[in-house]
């Protein structure tokens, strides 16, 4: 279904159990490459067939949701979130699961309105501080240019294979006609101390991502927060390892929502 | 059930290229051949955010018989994409038996 948040509609898929008052989980998606169908092919049906409330959502730009040219700073993507829980008549806390770029929006919304939040589970992600601005600004800056190259497309193609080349042809076109990878540098940052997310947190990391420099600094700054490491894995946790992260975030949740209703 | 549904092979496949008739125009690839063999994303170039609109429009026609998510609840995303029509018909008419 669509949903009209703001000035834009999002497409929003979501799988609701018979029994009322289940926990409601949200899955988000990761920037670019992705859509709301990495978690309908992977976490989704198993979630609802465990008896969760499951809403997935395409982020704006993404997907089968509207693609406005601007307004993709960390903050508006949060405010769409919200603006989709609002129109969905979610005001009970809700478990936040984010991919990537995702996970930053989980931790975003967990900072600025921890009332919303029951818990995160951040798959190879990263806490939206400023050096993650700098980090992905850059790093779109220098892609921005780049995947619109054939010589760029080919390289893909011959290393990744068709699907990836046309997933990159797309996230060109995305970085082209949007401002999404100027909005990353102008988003609002959190506390690097990290103070500001009081929520339960999970985060899922493979020992051979870029990102496993975030697993000493969330244990350093979040106490009490769980990470978990899967061996001989790189970035893509969620699609190459979709059972251990269905298990792991399964009971995480279960876990999380006894402690709720004590 | 409505009248109109088809449960055989060839009438399931005719449905099912209806459907997804309406995806492809969006991208102006309305002419493209669709038969048993065609595979979904080397094909006709549709990606799994499309899979997901398709699962929508197979629910809305057959009801909740066709449950999509069990279908591909136990297979890789790649095994996803790779996908044939010719699987997905005859998961369809197996379904509807």
């Amino acid at each position: 279904m669509k949903v009209r948040v703001g000035e834009i509609d999002l497409h929003v898929q979501r799988l609701s159990p018979d029994a009322e008052r289940a926990p409601v989980v949200v899955l988000v998606h990761g920037m670019l490459y992705d859509s709301l169908a990495s978690y309908y092919f992977t976490l989704g049906p198993a979630f609802a067939a465990a008896g969760l409330d499951v809403i997935m959502y395409d982020l704006r730009g993404h997907g089968r949701s509207s693609r406005p040219t601007t307004g993709y700073r960390l903050e508006e993507h949060i405010d769409d979130l919200v603006g989709l829980l609002d129109a969905l008549e979610i005001d009970e806390p809700v478990h936040l699961v984010g991919n990537s770029y995702g996970g930053s929006i989980a931790f975003g919304l967990a900072a600025a309105q921890p009332e919303r939040v029951a818990s995160v589970v951040a798959i190879e992600a990263e806490p939206p501080v400023e050096a993650w601005s700098q980090r992905l600004g850059d790093g779109l800056a220098r892609a921005k240019p780049w995947l619109i190259t054939d010589e760029a497309i080919d390289l893909i193609k011959q290393a990744k294979g068709d699907h990836e080349a046309r997933l990159s042809r797309g996230a060109g076109k995305l970085l082209q006609t949007t401002t999404i990878a100027e909005d990353v540098l102008l988003s609002r940052t959190i506390d690097p101390g990290l103070a500001d997310i009081r929520c339960p947190v999970l985060a899922l990391y493979g020992d051979e991502s870029v990102l496993m420099e975030q697993v000493d600094y969330l244990k350093a700054n979040l106490i009490g927060c769980r990470v978990v490491v899967l061996p001989e894995q790189g970035h893509s946790v969620l699609i190459e390892r979709t059972a251990e992260t269905s298990s792991l975030v399964l009971d995480w949740v279960r876990e999380q929502s006894l402690v709720e209703a004590e | 059930m409505s009248v109109d549904v088809q449960t055989t092979e060839a009438g399931v496949l005719e449905d099912l290229t209806g459907m997804l008739r309406v995806l492809l125009e969006e991208y102006g690839l309305e002419d493209a051949e669709i038969t048993m063999a065609t595979k979904f994303h080397e094909d006709l170039e549709l990606e799994s955010i499309d899979l997901v609109t398709l699962s929508g429009l197979l629910r809305e026609h057959y009801g909740d018989r066709i449950n999509f998510a069990t279908f591909i609840a136990d297979k890789e995303l790649d095994e996803i994409i790779a996908l044939t029509v010719g699987e997905l018909v005859i998961f369809v008419v197996e379904a509807l038996r």
